[in-house]
């Protein structure tokens, strides 16, 4: 047993590839184009492919490549076409929302437009990507809990470039496209905003997260322990309880008084994973619209500490009227 | 039993790991010093290696022997003397021979007054730029005690042996882009700024705060939303400007913020009283000083876009939180202080020498 | 009884690996074991530490209570009870209590004879922890670079740790930690989700198999990784979210005292470029 820890597939079966459940109705036919790879075949199946591409997959591939074009050769322009130095700075560089003047108003091209179009893109890009994951799923029978778990995460994007914006009545509260800029973006919105930190669902988004990599730990280890009992065949678990659920149940219900089944842990995990994202929004979306300060906020319901002070309290030098 | 795959994650994270750990090129020990009540972290570090080579570099150089104070005043003995006129004639030379090595060491006193011509002449620009330079010295330490203290300044806080300070800022019209005006606009940021200490942030947060009085304060000052249409744009550029003042005095957030609230008084240290009248300071003396100079430098010392220089917080800090580290070079130099008033001389005729010189 | 009805025949004698039967009993459906008996003496001691340390705080306000470290002038020698002393009191229960548990999954592991790979991972989280309150403290000189226990106060710590290096998402250990976790939640969802799209289908289908796990996966990304690969997957990402986030801690500080952006200047300045 101690010598049984599956990390990575010692012997490799090559079978012929699979071609997938029929697909059941559909202009499109799922591809037949298969690879295999030794590699991945180590930790996972080896097979590659076949993809069904469908409208809205390549719909969603060609205006996800539009914005991805408009923010890459603006980055490229912005360097003054120089290739060199569009690697060097590539991290610097960023494609920016529209300054504040403009509202929600339309921009020109190179003082926001751009962002604004490959925003729309990238949006438009998402939805479709989103109407694959739900019309591949029903296409195979299937429950659409991938597709809703995506759309959390399209909650909070939308949230960061769209609602609040809107809200705001300012495109130029949105993120910038850039590696560097948009983490300028985070820290400066927690400046103006006085410590985001401070925001309660700022911190359930956070707990969320957090619990997340938790319950993958939990469970992806748990599974893994019981590999040699079937533990991985977790649907056939579920509907036909084996012994592999049956440790894994214990070994909870052992270590910490309390187990889940082999699909609840499923729902536990579903819920924190999309709970992270859609807290996150929720915070996000009330940040400046409903809440302008949060450690203010925070002293107002009474939960920042306060600190035994090691320095008097200073006065503001603005107010005291000395200008020298 | 550890099988391969383990192995070979071990080794990558390992290596992974000492690659930026020698990516860092630092190591302990560090020094902490703590500004705050335990466990808050209000903390600074230095790390003692980096910080001898800082020291090296901010060695104050040793006080030329002091002289008498009494005697004929240079105003009167000498022709055209306007800033330094109540000094004595040997405490007057002794300033001279001062500046002319904190500031032009190779040339001496030919880098400000042309050789065969007379010492009261006014050819050279860099005796212009030299005289209003002394104006704002005395300025500095006769109006901004607030930000400077006793400790006070001397030419070489700023100049440290060159004619032109190390630490000086123009107006900067940043990276040439492409695009002839229809992609690419980098909106003011958006590339590795050694103004704010290599971020993305803003490129040029002198010119909005430090020469405009632009507002640097975001934070609203209640927790539901009032009048204050500031965004997180406007909240870059405050924090690009406070990159800066972290770099150039070699700081952290810390040194003045409790971070959890930057904008509470009541939660910062008292440096940053300090710190804000140094804004003041900075912001004031590149109006009063450095902006009327425009028209005497020769265009090769102006910026790209024809801006004179100007100073900012790394002028005189240099990377240390107190300049030369607190050494008071102006107790050696007093004369750069307040005017010395002509009470023992006669004052009617003090007025007619001063009105002669001018 | 607090028993399963198939728990019985898995309550097994042995596979302790201290105590022998001398501990080996379940408390309700609890395992005890001799580290189930040193996890409790370690858990109930930190409580009750907290707890006195709240007593003699000034406030009973959940959110408002701290238990902090000392200060740094203490270095790395014991504080005095309320002046940090509690603070180390708890540090160590907690590290007692937190391995007391992972080796207790051990012998938990050995009697149902699977595998050791939630007291593995567990004991990575356990590391992340002591690079917090023991070892970067340690590299750093003083026990008071840990930080305190309090609900809001330990987000004050993380702020400030922030800013001591001007802007800590520069740091590049960060980043790496933080695409883990992202990357982590992604994988979470999408494995969840599938699982129970595969257990809960479409209205009237029945229950759908792995092969619509791998079908739904590949029609829909091109890859399906497979219902043992996911679960590797998430193992590698969840251990690698907490690995790098040890790892950015632990060099801000002891192994860079500067701005984190500053640290980038070495790819600026790659002789590769000119």
């Amino acid at each position: 047993m101690a010598g049984y820890q599956s990390l990575y597939t010692r012997v490799q079966v090559v079978p012929p590839h699979y071609p997938g459940v029929p697909v059941q109705s559909g202009a499109f036919t799922r591809g037949t184009k298969t690879g295999l790879s030794y590699w991945l075949g180590r930790i996972g199946d080896t097979q590659i492919g076949p993809i069904y591409l469908g409208w809205t997959g390549l719909t969603s591939l060609l205006f996800g490549l539009a914005a991805f074009e408009i923010i890459g050769l603006n980055m490229w322009a912005s360097v003054n076409w120089d290739p060199v130095e569009f690697i060097r700075q590539l991290p610097w560089l960023a494609l920016e929302p529209p300054p504040a003047k403009y509202g929600l108003g339309l921009p020109p091209l190179n003082d926001g437009g751009w962002w604004l179009m490959a925003g729309l893109f990238l949006t438009i890009s998402i939805m479709l990507w989103w109407l694959r994951t739900y019309r591949r799923a029903r296409q195979l029978g299937m429950g659409t809990h991938v597709a809703w778990a995506f759309a959390a995460a399209i909650w909070l994007y939308l949230v960061c470039g769209f609602i609040r914006p809107f809200f705001m009545g300012s495109w130029s509260e949105a993120v910038p496209f850039g590696i560097f800029p948009h983490l300028d973006w985070t820290a400066a919105f927690s400046l103006r905003y006085g410590n985001l930190l401070y925001n309660p669902f700022h911190a359930l988004s956070i707990v969320f997260l957090y619990g997340s990599v938790l319950l993958f730990a939990m469970h992806a280890g748990t599974v893994l322990s019981t590999v040699r009992f079937g533990g991985d065949r977790e649907v056939e678990q579920i509907t036909d309880r084996g012994t592999a659920s049956e440790r894994m149940a214990l070994f909870w219900r052992w270590t910490m008084g309390f187990n889940a089944s082999m699909e609840s842990v499923h729902r536990w995990a579903w819920w924190f994973a999309v709970l992270c994202p859609l807290c996150g929004g929720i915070g996000i979306l009330l940040t400046g619209t409903v809440v302008d300060n949060w450690y203010l906020w925070a002293i107002k319901h009474g939960v920042a500490p306060a600190y035994p002070a090691v320095v008097p309290p200073l006065a503001d030098p603005a107010l005291s009227g000395v200008m020298p | 039993m550890i099988n391969n795959k383990q192995n070979i994650l071990t080794v990558l994270v390992c290596l992974c790991a000492g690659l930026i750990l020698a990516g860092c090129g630092e190591r302990p020990p560090v020094d902490s010093q703590q500004v705050g009540y335990r466990g808050t972290a209000m903390v600074n570090f230095t790390n003692p290696r980096v910080e001898a080579a800082t020291e090296a570099a901010n060695a104050v150089p040793a006080a030329l022997p002091a002289v008498p104070g009494d005697g004929p005043r240079a105003g009167e003995v000498y022709q055209n003397v306007q800033v330094l006129g109540d000094l004595s004639v040997a405490e007057f030379a002794r300033v001279m021979l001062a500046i002319s090595n904190w500031v032009a060491p190779e040339q001496q006193c030919a880098y400000c007054h042309a050789d065969g011509e007379s010492l009261a002449s006014d050819s050279l620009y860099t005796k212009v730029v030299a005289r209003k330079m002394l104006e704002m010295n005395r300025d500095i330490n006769v109006n901004w005690t607030a930000h400077v203290q006793q400790t006070g300044v001397t030419c070489y806080t700023c100049h440290r042996g060159k004619a032109v300070p190390e630490s000086i800022w123009f107006a900067d019209p940043g990276p040439v882009t492409a695009g002839g005006g229809v992609a690419g606009s980098r909106m003011g940021q958006n590339t590795p700024a050694t103004a704010t200490a290599l971020t993305s942030l803003p490129y040029d947060p002198f010119t909005p705060y430090l020469l405009d009085a632009g507002p640097i304060r975001l934070a609203t000052d209640q927790a539901l939303p009032a009048d204050n249409d500031l965004n997180v744009k406007a909240a870059e550029g405050t924090y690009a400007l406070m990159m800066h003042f972290s770099d150039g005095l070699g700081v952290n957030c810390t040194f003045c913020h409790n971070s959890r609230a930057f904008a509470s008084w009541s939660e910062s240290n008292p440096q940053r009283v300090t710190a804000w009248h140094g804004i003041q300071m900075a912001r004031s003396l590149n109006n009063e000083y450095l902006v009327p100079l425009t028209s005497t430098f020769p265009a090769s010392r102006l910026g790209p876009l024809g801006d004179v220089a100007k100073v900012n917080c790394q002028t005189c800090h240099q990377g240390v939180s107190k300049p030369l580290y607190g050494v008071s070079m102006f107790a050696d130099y007093p004369e750069l202080g307040a005017p010395k008033a002509p009470a023992a001389q006669p004052a009617e005729g003090e007025a007619v020498a001063a009105a002669a010189t001018d | 009884m607090s028993m399963l009805n198939f728990e019985r025949k898995y309550r097994v004698r042995g596979g302790t690996l201290i105590g022998g039967d001398l501990f080996d009993f379940w408390v309700g459906p609890f395992y005890v074991g001799f580290f189930g008996v040193s996890g409790a003496f370690f858990a109930l001691l930190g409580t009750v530490m907290l707890a006195w340390g709240a007593a003699m705080g000034p406030t009973w306000n959940l959110w408002q209570i701290s238990i902090a470290p000392p200060d740094l002038s203490y270095g790395l020698g014991a504080a005095p009870l309320y002046d940090g002393g509690l603070w180390q009191i708890v540090t160590i229960c907690a590290l007692g209590a937190f391995t007391s548990w992972m080796l207790r999954e051990v012998e938990i592991c050995r009697k149902l004879g699977i595998g050791y790979h939630v007291p593995i991972i567990f004991g990575s989280a356990i590391l992340a922890y002591a690079t917090l309150v023991v070892i970067r403290p340690v590299l750093l000189g003083a026990w008071g670079h840990g930080f305190p226990y309090g609900i809001y106060s330990h987000l004050d710590w993380v702020s400030n740790v922030g800013y001591q290096f001007l802007h800590f998402h520069y740091n590049p250990a960060h980043m790496v930690a933080v695409t883990f976790f992202f990357t982590t939640v992604l994988a979470l969802a999408m494995h969840g989700g599938a699982i129970l799209a595969t257990a809960n289908p479409k209205k009237g289908e029945v229950v759908k198999t792995a092969e619509h796990e791998n079908t739904f996966f590949r029609d829909f990304i091109g890859y399906s990784i497979g219902a043992l690969g996911i679960h590797r997957l998430g193992y590698f990402l969840a251990l690698n979210a907490g690995i790098w986030s040890a790892i950015c801690i632990v060099i801000s500080g002891p192994f860079w005292t500067r701005g984190w952006p500053e640290w980038w200047s070495w790819w600026l300045n790659l002789p590769i470029w000119s």
